[in-house]
């Protein structure tokens, strides 16, 4: 048996990255036109929501995959080694969505439309004591350095683990050169996670989301935003592995493999589910007002359906679905289990947003479906690219022979 | 010849001194097999002291009542729920080691669960103290089990979380307690089957339950094991997540934050590791069981250390920042004026907690330190006294100034019967523990067994050539069918 060494792109795949882009662009433009463009605030703010929602879902689950893949470097952890192309080319796509999500967000903040970011209202904040105490943090100049910052480290820092794991393609290394390789893998891997924690572990949701809803406030909300992205971001990863495997690739990656993915997607949509209840029961709990005004539209108002639908999706499918060892291992249900939880967390991303410019009803969701499916095919089309840059298996790799031996 | 297992070169052996099986249980039967050493009996007396004065302090207090403490109207919780979370919390250690380790196949926890696992039972056992002893009248303990009762509509508080912490402790105590044993069953058997004296045989045939090492014995061990650890794995959340709302239902100013629940739960693994390091630094020494717990064990335990010390620290930053985000003057109050001034009667506590919980492990970032045992030892301790205070600017500096002025509490300092008991819980531990360490093996026995033939450097010496190998032709020789 030999190693099929590089992915090629299909027609299939290029023509459905292709179509959906279109999608995504049409739905983009038919939005404009219909909201976009509008003379009403309101409605312009639908159109910037929507693009808001999407771009910043799709950049943080692009980047859990560099973050997979720098957890697994520091645990020392060698099973994922004979997939580990398939993280590495999805986080590939940072770059590129990232200088999206970067131009959208700036856009609101420098638009002159208020109605997402009522803190960029420089009138109104001068007149409102709480959002006035938040200028310190709450501001254009440091809303876009540190945004600007964010990107590119996370573009810069995930070049380099990506460059520093194609070297290893040259051919075989000894033992203490292996060593070697670990440990410089090791410190870009440490710096990834340092700035991985001062951004999307801390700063980055509170910027980007949690003020949208500039008066409210949570301690959890970045943890929350995690959890639901790095689940998604596996999700990913899993959908790819078994789209891989049934093209004929990946020849060292099986059913263990697939096992311990599915494993992580179930644990990580309980712990997901964890943090929502810590959440929400503390602030149901000690029903305190300023802090329940966050959960009115969402429980009380329109977006109940969204709001427990997306919980039920996101905890109930993988908790019951997934709880089998059988499950684990199959493909249809990873396929359909992973779909689910990328659609199912993409929607609490949808309640996470629209809800600040439009509380009183809910926008119609196709446009955000058309507007994801663009982004879906934009990573299908960056990742198809990566992945037929560089062999689909590192097979010098200092933990290779182990992934190949892999025992769940 | 096809592999089951292998383990690449780079990574480090988990035992050394080429061992044998039969060497393996002669080296950790050993220190049971053998007459207590004189550092024992010093230890073990001194800690039985420990437990009596603490016993002296309790009895104080069950006598004389509450009133014994130094707690007033303003502090409720003073010293003794802050020994309640901490011990709590070193409890969360052995249960992470065993399950949720042992689910994610980590070899290197075989060295060292067994001791963290008994370190979780004696932890839990002191902390159930302080709730059950707070209660001043501890001969009506019984009033916080929920059952049909002749009080008439006296019945337990289910919406509080001070509730919930009965049963989730007495679930948490019960699952670890259950795990540890199990996995003692074919240890137990060993020393049994080894066993001369007539007592001996009999101590340990009674606890061993007729254990056999056949195949189904092992089959049925290995499935408890693993419906343990999936069992204990949501416990330990549960528990320090369920501790945490005692806090973080309320609306007290720095009680009330959602980060709670995840955040208790990773500084209960922080201080957790910190003691099973603490022990385990001594007891290795002192047991010569070196080439079983070895430095690779200590350096990963440390970068379990800064990790958890990590996640801490950003949970603490978060929390400040948003004491001034939220707007909000009680909690920026509690938070800036309570915590953050060094100047205000605790501020020093915060400092203490902030220098030994976050600052003092980012020296773990040097593997130098992480190897370094001195360091460790030392680091394990501080980290230890930093957990203390985390519970203790938590609780004492969030409630000792009120809403009202006037109840502003004085300067709150611990009665030497508070004190007492906290010792008390002291000896009470290493009483156990030193128990412990002289009538059951300190490392698991079995299971360093089970990871020898894959981890032990005789083992991976041999497997130097197959290293050597190309990548096809390793796969082709080694490798088999998994199914697609």
């Amino acid at each position: 048996m030999s190693i099929r060494e590089k992915f090629e792109i299909t027609k299939k795949y290029s023509l459905l990255s292709y179509v959906l882009m279109t999608i995504g662009v049409l739905s983009v433009l038919l939005l404009y036109i219909n909201y976009g463009s509008s003379e009403d605030e309101h409605d312009r703010s639908r159109f910037w929501a929507s693009l808001l929602q999407n771009s910043v879902f799709f950049l943080l689950v692009v980047n859990a995959a560099m973050f997979f893949i720098c957890t697994t470097i520091l645990a020392w952890g060698g099973w994922a080694t004979s997939f580990r192309r398939i993280p590495e080319a999805i986080s590939s796509a940072v770059p590129v969505i990232g200088i999206i999500c970067g131009a959208i967000l700036l856009a609101i903040v420098f638009g002159g439309d208020h109605a997402i970011y009522h803190w960029t209202d420089t009138e109104h904040v001068k007149h409102d004591p709480i959002l006035l105490h938040k200028s310190g943090f709450l501001n254009k100049t440091f809303f876009t350095v540190w945004t600007v910052l964010t990107i590119f480290l996370w573009w810069v820092l995930g070049k380099k683990i990506r460059s520093l794991s194609h070297s290893t393609d040259i051919g075989p290394m000894g033992v203490e050169v292996g060593k070697k390789f670990i440990w410089k893998n090791t410190i870009w891997a440490a710096l990834f996670m340092i700035v991985f924690s001062l951004t999307v572990m801390s700063t980055i949701p509170w910027l980007w989301l949690m003020s949208i809803d500039a008066h409210w406030y949570s301690t959890m909300y970045s943890w929350y935003t995690f959890a639901s992205t790095f689940v998604s971001g596996m999700a990913l990863i899993a959908l790819y592995v078994v789209y891989l495997k049934n093209k004929g690739y990946l020849e060292y990656t099986n059913q263990e493999h697939l096992h311990d993915l599915g494993k992580f997607m179930f644990g990580f949509s309980v712990f997901w589910t964890y943090l929502w209840f810590s959440q929400y029961m503390l602030i149901w709990y000690s029903n305190q007002p300023e802090e329940t005004i966050y959960f009115q539209p969402r429980v009380n108002g329109v977006y109940k359906i969204v709001f427990f639908f997306s919980l039920i999706i996101n905890f109930l499918g993988p908790l019951l679905l997934l709880m089998k060892r059988d499950a684990k291992r199959n493909y249809m249900t990873i396929t359909l289990l992973a779909v689910l939880i990328i659609f199912g967390h993409w929607l609490d991303f949808f309640q996470m947003v629209h809800p600040g410019p439009s509380r009183d009803h809910v926008p119609m969701i196709l446009y955000d479906l058309g507007i994801a499916a663009g982004f879906v095919g934009l990573i299908m089309f960056l990742t198809g690219r990566t992945l037929s840059k560089h062999a689909l298996v590192p097979k010098y790799h200092p933990f290779f022979k182990e992934s190949v031996i892999h025992h769940t | 010849m096809s592999l089951l297992r292998y383990e690449s070169q780079v990574r480090p052996p988990l035992v050394k001194g080429n061992k044998e099986y039969h060497q393996v249980t002669e080296d950790i039967c050993r220190p049971v097999e053998s007459k207590p050493s004189r550092a024992w009996w010093i230890g073990f007396s001194i800690s039985l002291a420990f437990l009596l004065f603490g016993v002296v302090s309790v009895t104080m207090e069950v006598i004389y009542g509450v009133g014994q403490w130094n707690l007033n109207k303003t502090i409720g919780w003073g010293w003794d729920i802050t020994n309640f979370v901490w011990w709590i919390g070193i409890g969360h250690a052995g249960t992470l080691i065993s399950a949720i380790l042992l689910l994610f196949r980590q070899g290197w926890r075989t060295g060292v669960n067994r001791a963290a696992e008994a370190m979780t039972i004696f932890a839990v056992m002191c902390a159930g103290q302080f709730p059950i002893f707070h209660m001043g009248r501890v001969w009506d303990i019984f009033f916080s089990l929920p059952y049909p009762n002749t009080r008439g509509p006296l019945w337990v508080n289910f919406n509080s979380p001070l509730l919930w912490d009965v049963f989730a402790i007495s679930t948490y105590f019960t699952v670890s307690l259950l795990f540890w044993y199990s996995g003692l069953l074919p240890d137990l058997a060993s020393l049994r089957d080894r066993a001369k004296k007539k007592w001996r045989k009999l101590f340990y045939g009674i606890t061993a339950f007729g254990w056999t090492g056949s195949t189904k014995h092992w089959q049925r061990h290995e499935s408890l094991s693993l419906v343990l650890a999936g069992l204990s794995t949501p416990l330990v959340l549960s528990v320090h997540t369920i501790v945490s709302f005692d806090f973080a239902t309320s609306v007290i100013p720095g009680w009330h934050t959602t980060i709670f629940p995840p955040y208790f739960v990773a500084g209960a693994i922080f201080s957790g590791f910190a003691m099973v390091q603490t022990l385990l630094v001594i007891t290795r020494k002192v047991l010569g069981l070196e080439q079983y717990i070895t430095i690779e064990h200590i350096e990963v335990m440390n970068k379990v250390i800064i990790l958890t010390g990590s996640i801490v620290g950003i949970a603490y930053l978060t929390e400040l920042f948003m004491s001034w985000y939220g707007a909000n003057q009680y909690e920026s109050f509690a938070f800036m004026e309570n915590r953050l001034n060094l100047n205000s009667p605790y501020g020093w506590s915060y400092w203490i907690m902030m220098g030994c919980n976050v600052l003092s492990p980012q020296i773990f970032w040097s593997s130098k330190m992480r190897r370094n045992i001195t360091i460790t030892f030392f680091m394990s301790i501080l980290v230890n006294i930093g957990m203390w205070f985390e519970r203790f600017v938590i609780i004492v500096t969030s409630v000792y100034r009120d809403y009202l002025p006037s109840s502003w509490s004085t300067y709150y300092t611990p009665s030497i019967w508070e004190i007492g008991f906290y010792l008390g819980t002291f000896g009470l531990f290493f009483t156990c523990y030193f128990l412990f360490t002289k009538y059951f093996p300190v490392v698991a026995l079995a299971e360093i067994k089970h990871i020898l033939k894959r981890s032990g450097d005789g083992y991976k010496n041999k497997m130097n050539e197959i290293e050597k190998q190309g990548s096809d032709d390793f796969v082709k020789e080694h490798s088999h069918d998994h199914g697609a």
